[in-house]
């Protein structure tokens, strides 16, 4: 899950405990193994190696509701949330410091655009070959959701699951006893900008702190713009909390997709508690934090 | 941007379809091993002295004790193992007969029938991520009866989640051999079978409220009249149509759920009837459940049914229960969880009338009231 994962509870019962622990493992491998590119048997890895086919691929209820949910993502964002836009990291080595070629861009974003796949709730076909999906904006989120759900299942009535910084409350919540929970200091590693009670629900964050370049004073984010192929020059750090992970994390998303102002309009109007860290660094939001440390560079 | 009042409610919908958001997971085997016990009594009313010829008599009485055992097996399994005995006493009616007032009375079978049953169900569940499909056996044991049942059943639900088609198929033979000594009995030793099928189909149609259709057809051959009924000569083929029609709504404030079922029953036997079922389901905390319900039923006699049985036709019956009627029947039942423990009770009161029926025929003086009551406790292996 690209990530350090961990999951609290409190359960009295050992053998319980243990089940518990385990259930909630087995759910997020179950994802993991399902939607991995990166994992040959994969369902994700099948739609792929068949794009450009005649032969549309079989998906359960489960993978249609999530295409579902991408493709909303892709109309509350007016196209810049792109579930096929994972191939520009054939272009984009964020390891190598150097910007790639214009003609390699180019060449990939004829393999880009959600409105061409043809899906429904029972298949999916990608037109073109080379075409690629990639579920990574909102597999891991889901994924926490569905463990906490396997918690609650088992009786668990109070836990947190964190998929790498995405996190699902198990249980009611309490606001006497809410989770304290850090936000990653964009700019420094293993320092957290702010801290948030989470009393029950998700958060989900999203920042450019997870691969970019630094050339000429610039920054390229690993946000890429889907119809130039080129990175967003946006917010830096999008949290967003919401009643499901998977809907915290699709919002910081589209955040994170548009340019500064109109990310922090979209926030606000969007009616979930937020916090965002613009490009100098100053925090926004709607969130009842607590800081932690300064925000100067 | 698309409009952004929007946005969270478009976000939210389109997440709310994913399974993780469904509660439960649509199709998964239980998750704990659950025991449970139940003890049932239902004890019919005397019937009235002026409705028999020797006095009041008494009705039949039942005891039932069971026992459930269901437990997941391997990672997509179920097997459930259901034990049932039961003790009958009490005396039946035996034929109807012309008073000299002009009314029917009934002549009940005098010595009081003894008589135990036991039964012992099996069926195993295979979850698939689209439904699950069950198989299950029943044998059933009592001094004048034996009977052997399989049937099969899946579910499959749509790719959306929102609708569920259901099939069953089943098949029962019954081998008679009535107890001798008390009435004269009708046949020595006889058999029946029956088979049935049934298609259904539910729906879910917002956030709140779900909607089913069924369809059933049972066909039965054999020995179908009763063996202690001294007038009672019934065909020995019996086809049997079910139409039901069900709505579940659950109201967010006074955090309860509405059930209604209606049910219409045909048969080539003349016999046609209706039911109707509601019952309230009120949340009272997390771990109390309260269920007030109410049930209507009408039916039509069979072509063959005479309050006095005119035994120069080819069939003839004076049984009540081929009788026009109608009843009404209800009760309460109490659920209450404490830790891994649930207790349950059922209260139920059964009355019924010839005038409360929809159809027209002559009332039976044999139609009975009972009363029912049930207490069970369950417990699950967390």
């Amino acid at each position: 899950m690209g990530g350090p994962c961990r999951l609290r509870f409190a359960c009295a019962d050992e053998a319980l405990a243990a089940r518990a622990i385990s259930a909630a493992e087995a759910e997020v491998r179950r994802l993991e193994q399902k939607y991995s590119r990166y994992l040959p048997d994969s369902l994700v890895s099948s739609i792929n190696r068949a794009a450009g086919t005649r032969r549309p691929v079989p998906i359960d209820s489960e993978t249609a509701g999530l295409l579902g949910f991408a493709h909303t993502l892709w109309q509350q964002s007016a196209g810049l949330f792109d579930l096929t836009a994972g191939v520009l990291r054939r272009a984009w080595d964020f390891k190598s410091g150097r910007l790639p070629a214009q003609a390699a861009i180019d060449a990939l974003l004829p393999l880009i655009g959600w409105d061409r796949v043809q899906w429904d709730q029972g298949s999916i076909r990608l037109p073109t070959p080379g075409m690629e999906i990639d579920f990574g904006g909102c597999v891991k989120e889901y994924a926490s959701d569905s463990a906490a759900a396997a918690l609650a299942r088992l009786g668990i009535e109070r836990g947190l699951v964190d998929l790498a910084g995405d996190m699902a409350a198990v249980g009611p919540g309490s606001a006497v006893e809410p989770w304290l929970v850090g936000i990653r200091h964009p700019r420094r590693d293993g320092a957290a900008i702010a801290s948030i009670s989470l009393a029950a629900g998700g958060l989900a964050s999203s920042g450019d702190y997870e691969r970019c370049l630094l050339l000429e004073g610039k920054r390229y984010g690993h946000i890429l713009n889907p119809a130039t192929g080129w990175p967003v020059q946006g917010l830096v750090a999008v949290s967003v909390a919401a009643p499901q992970c998977l809907v915290a994390g699709g919002s910081a998303t589209i955040a994170m997709l548009q340019d500064e102002s109109a990310a922090l309009q979209w926030l606000d109007a969007l009616g979930l508690p937020w916090l965002a860290v613009d490009s100098a660094l100053q925090r926004h939001g709607s969130f009842d934090t607590t800081a932690c440390g300064s925000t100067d560079r | 941007m698309a409009d952004r009042q929007s946005a969270l409610l478009a976000l939210t919908s389109s997440a709310l379809l994913l399974p993780a958001y469904q509660g439960v997971r649509a199709d998964a085997p239980p998750e704990f091993t659950e025991l449970g016990m139940r003890y049932s009594k239902y004890e019919e009313d005397n019937t009235r002295g002026s409705k028999t010829f020797g006095g009041s008599s008494e009705r039949y009485e039942i005891d039932a004790a069971q026992f459930h055992l269901l437990a997941p097996v391997l990672d997509d399994w179920s097997v459930a193992v259901d034990l049932q005995w039961e003790d009958m006493s009490g005396a039946s009616p035996w034929f109807v007969g012309q008073s000299l007032d002009g009314g029917p009375k009934v002549i009940m079978s005098g010595a009081s029938i003894e008589d135990t049953r036991t039964e012992v169900s099996v069926t195993t569940r295979y979850y698939y991520d689209r439904g699950n499909a069950g198989f299950n056996y029943v044998h059933s044991d009592e001094d004048d009866y034996e009977s052997d049942a399989v049937a099969l059943d899946g579910a499959f639900n749509s790719a959306d989640g929102m609708t569920t088609y259901s099939a069953a198929v089943s098949t029962s033979r019954d081998d008679i051999s009535p107890t001798q000594g008390s009435v004269p009995t009708n046949t020595l030793n006889d058999d029946k079978d029956s088979s049935s099928a049934w298609v259904g189909v539910s729906r879910i149609v917002s956030k709140n409220a779900i909607v089913r259709f069924g369809l059933a057809y049972t066909y039965r051959d054999g020995f179908l009249t009763d063996p202690y009924k001294k007038n009672d000569r019934r065909p020995d083929e019996r086809e049997e149509w079910v139409l039901g029609a069900g709505y579940r709504q659950y109201f967010i404030w006074p955090d309860g759920a509405l059930q209604a079922d209606y049910r219409y029953f045909d048969d080539d036997w003349g016999v046609a009837s209706h039911t109707l079922d509601l019952a309230w389901h009120q949340n009272l905390g997390e771990r109390t459940q309260l269920i007030p319900f109410l049930r209507y039923y009408s039916q039509g006699e069979a072509d063959f049914f005479a309050n006095v049985a005119d035994t120069d036709q080819r069939y003839f019956a004076d049984d009540y229960r081929l009788s026009a009627f109608g009843a009404v029947s209800g009760g309460l039942r109490l659920r209450h969880e404490i830790g891994d423990w649930a207790l349950s009770a059922v209260g139920e009161r059964y009355e019924t009338d010839e005038s409360w029926g929809v159809f027209s025929g002559d009332e039976s003086p044999a139609l009975v009231n009972f009363w029912r009551f049930s207490f069970g406790l369950d417990y699950s292996f967390r």
